[in-house]
């Protein structure tokens, strides 16, 4: 089913188990998990079937500190959320990813990747993925890994038919909470904002919050503010340890044995070993090898000599030219560390047409973003000499630790952490299961449950632990 | 006193690879030694000792 405002809702006399908020891969991955075992989900929309100015205007704010997206346009408020603009670009957190690090400061999850392992198979088939190919070794410290470009779902398009068939799910579009009420135990309720006015209040057994990974925070940061602490009565790290994939092209290669696979773009992506980032002390990063367009020394040196020493370039294309194969422009995305002071907060004075304060972003990239770029590309670069695959060359700005330049990507849009796991309350939000801690039916799906970032794309993450928490829900239903 | 032999040894290999870079390489600008002796960053590139004998 699905209605089209909270008034054609109420009319239905739907009863659901479960609330889910927010119709993006996770919450339309959690509602059809929980649908499966029978149990009666209403999935409530902020938006409509299609990008609105008055519904995507809810998502401006401001981000303090470095430069960052404006926040209404890294990611789209309607039905199927931001994956009606995401790159379909595939990969999953690895083993390492979620084990902690001593090196690395409230790092490690309280889950294991063999955790989320048994929900490979269904996340393949929602995302339209085979299964990844394991990593080749290139080097002594790097492997080849498989990022799977797909062709991008739109979960809204893709499961619009089923769940309007469905009779278990209640999907209702323009319809959005603006806030959860709660007794330090529970939620009791939370209030709907519709069609441009207030709705009255939805109840349910159990709620689950699936906004995405910067709203998750300030959805529960509203809700806190306005139930003194009744929503998440652990609240120190609410909204805090918020991380993105910073993103930048860090230099240049020319690849005179090319003894690895370039995938149909001509891209290839490098992941370290883990041996590697812990005796150098790094966080997870990737590089990832665009081969260029040109081929031939003249067209490299015209180009780099824009901005690489320019006898040195052209020196060493002489020396190469003979054996080179083509060139790449060396593009490297990384972990960001998780710090308490990168967070979300509410703003003290904008709030959007609902009356909920607008987001304020704190972010911020300190001295280990510096020290990944540069150790990261030293470390490549001569893996790449050694092993004869051709030559890197390190971008001045990242050497010289000048200012991150301007036009580049600068970051995934993937917004991670701000209600992150942990079996510490002052350190994370939720537990190992997405439960809010102290609360008993309050449950967080989405990025913003992320401890650690790792280097990869997050959604086929999202989805699986998704799947994971549809499942927890339907036993711990069942069983009560 | 470990600390004083490594500086002494990356002393030598600094000063080693410096005498084995060319004339004609002395327009290269920055040089830094890496931890492989086979290895050497020049103004950005990183290379093969050979590349610039
Ligand atoms: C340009 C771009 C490219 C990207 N490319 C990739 C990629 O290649 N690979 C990858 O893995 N990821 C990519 N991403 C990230 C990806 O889109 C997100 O990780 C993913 O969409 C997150 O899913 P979600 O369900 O958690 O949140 P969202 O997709 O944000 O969905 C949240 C939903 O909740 C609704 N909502 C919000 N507030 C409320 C409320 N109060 N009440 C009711 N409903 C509400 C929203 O309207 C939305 O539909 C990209 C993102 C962008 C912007």
């Amino acid at each position: 089913m699905i209605f089209q405002d909270a008034a054609a809702y109420a009319a239905s006399g739907f009863a659901p188990k479960v609330c889910v908020i927010g119709a993006g891969p996770a919450g339309i991955t959690i509602a059809r998990k929980l649908a499966t075992a029978g149990i009666p989900v209403v999935l409530l929309e902020a938006g409509s079937n299609e990008w609105t100015e008055e519904s995507q205007d809810a998502y401006k704010g401001v981000t303090i500190g470095d430069p960052y997206f404006d926040l209404d346009s890294t990611r789209l408020r309607y039905f199927g959320g931001s994956s009606n603009h995401w790159a379909g670009w595939c990969r999953i957190l690895e083993s390492y990813d979620f084990e902690p690090k001593t090196y690395i400061q409230n790092s490690g999850w309280p889950i294991r990747r063999s955790d989320i392992d048994p929900y490979f198979d269904e996340t393949y088939d929602i995302l339209g993925l085979s299964p990844f190919r394991p990593d080749v070794p290139v080097t002594d410290n790097f492997r080849l890994f498989q990022v799977i470009k797909s062709e991008p779902v739109r979960f809204g398009e893709k499961y619009a038919a089923e769940l309007e068939a469905s009779k278990t799910i209640a999907v209702v579009l323009n319809t959005e909470v603006t806030e959860l009420s709660g007794d330090g135990r529970s939620v009791t309720g939370g209030k709907l904002w519709s069609r441009g006015q207030a709705a009255g209040e939805i109840h349910a057994p159990y709620f689950v919050v699936a906004t995405g990974g910067l709203e998750n925070s300030r959805l529960l940061l509203w809700s806190n503010e306005r139930s003194n602490g009744g929503v998440v009565p652990n609240a120190a790290a609410l909204g805090r340890y918020w991380m993105e994939h910073p993103m930048y092209i860090t230099g240049d290669a020319l690849i005179t044995n090319q003894a690895f696979e370039l995938d149909h773009e001509g891209e290839a992506f490098f992941m370290p070993s883990p041996e590697a980032m812990a005796r150098l002390q790094l966080p997870n990063f990737h590089v990832q090898l665009e081969t260029a367009p040109y081929r031939g020394v003249k067209a490299l040196i015209a180009n780099m000599t824009c901005y690489a020493a320019p006898e040195t370039t052209e020196w060493l294309s002489h020396k190469l030219g003979q054996r080179l194969q083509c060139t790449a422009r060396v593009h490297m995305d990384w972990e960001q560390l998780p710090r308490e002071h990168n967070h979300v907060a509410l703003s003290a004075t904008e709030h959007d047409a609902a009356g909920v304060p607008r987001i304020a972003l704190h972010w911020k990239k300190d001295e280990s973003d510096r020290r990944v770029m540069l150790e990261g590309m030293r470390l490549f670069g001569e893996e790449f000499a050694r092993k004869d695959l051709g030559r890197i060359h390190i971008s001045d700005w990242v050497r010289n630790g000048e200012d991150y330049p301007d036009g580049m990507e600068l970051a995934g849009n993937h917004h991670m952490g701000g209600t992150r796991m942990s079996d510490d309350p002052k350190l994370g939000v939720v537990d190992r299961d997405c439960k809010v801690h102290g609360m008993s039916n309050l449950y967080v799906g989405g990025s913003s449950v992320f401890a650690t970032s790792g280097q990869c794309t997050p959604t086929t993450t999202i989805v699986t632990l998704a799947l994971r928490l549809g499942e927890h829900l339907s036993r711990t239903i069942s069983n009560s | 006193m470990t600390d004083a032999k490594t500086k002494r040894s990356t002393r030598r290999s600094f000063l080693r690879t410096l005498l084995a870079i060319p004339a004609t390489a002395f327009f290269f600008r920055n040089i830094r030694l890496t931890e492989h002796d086979d290895i050497v960053e020049v103004d950005g590139w990183i290379l093969k000792r050979s590349d610039i004998l």
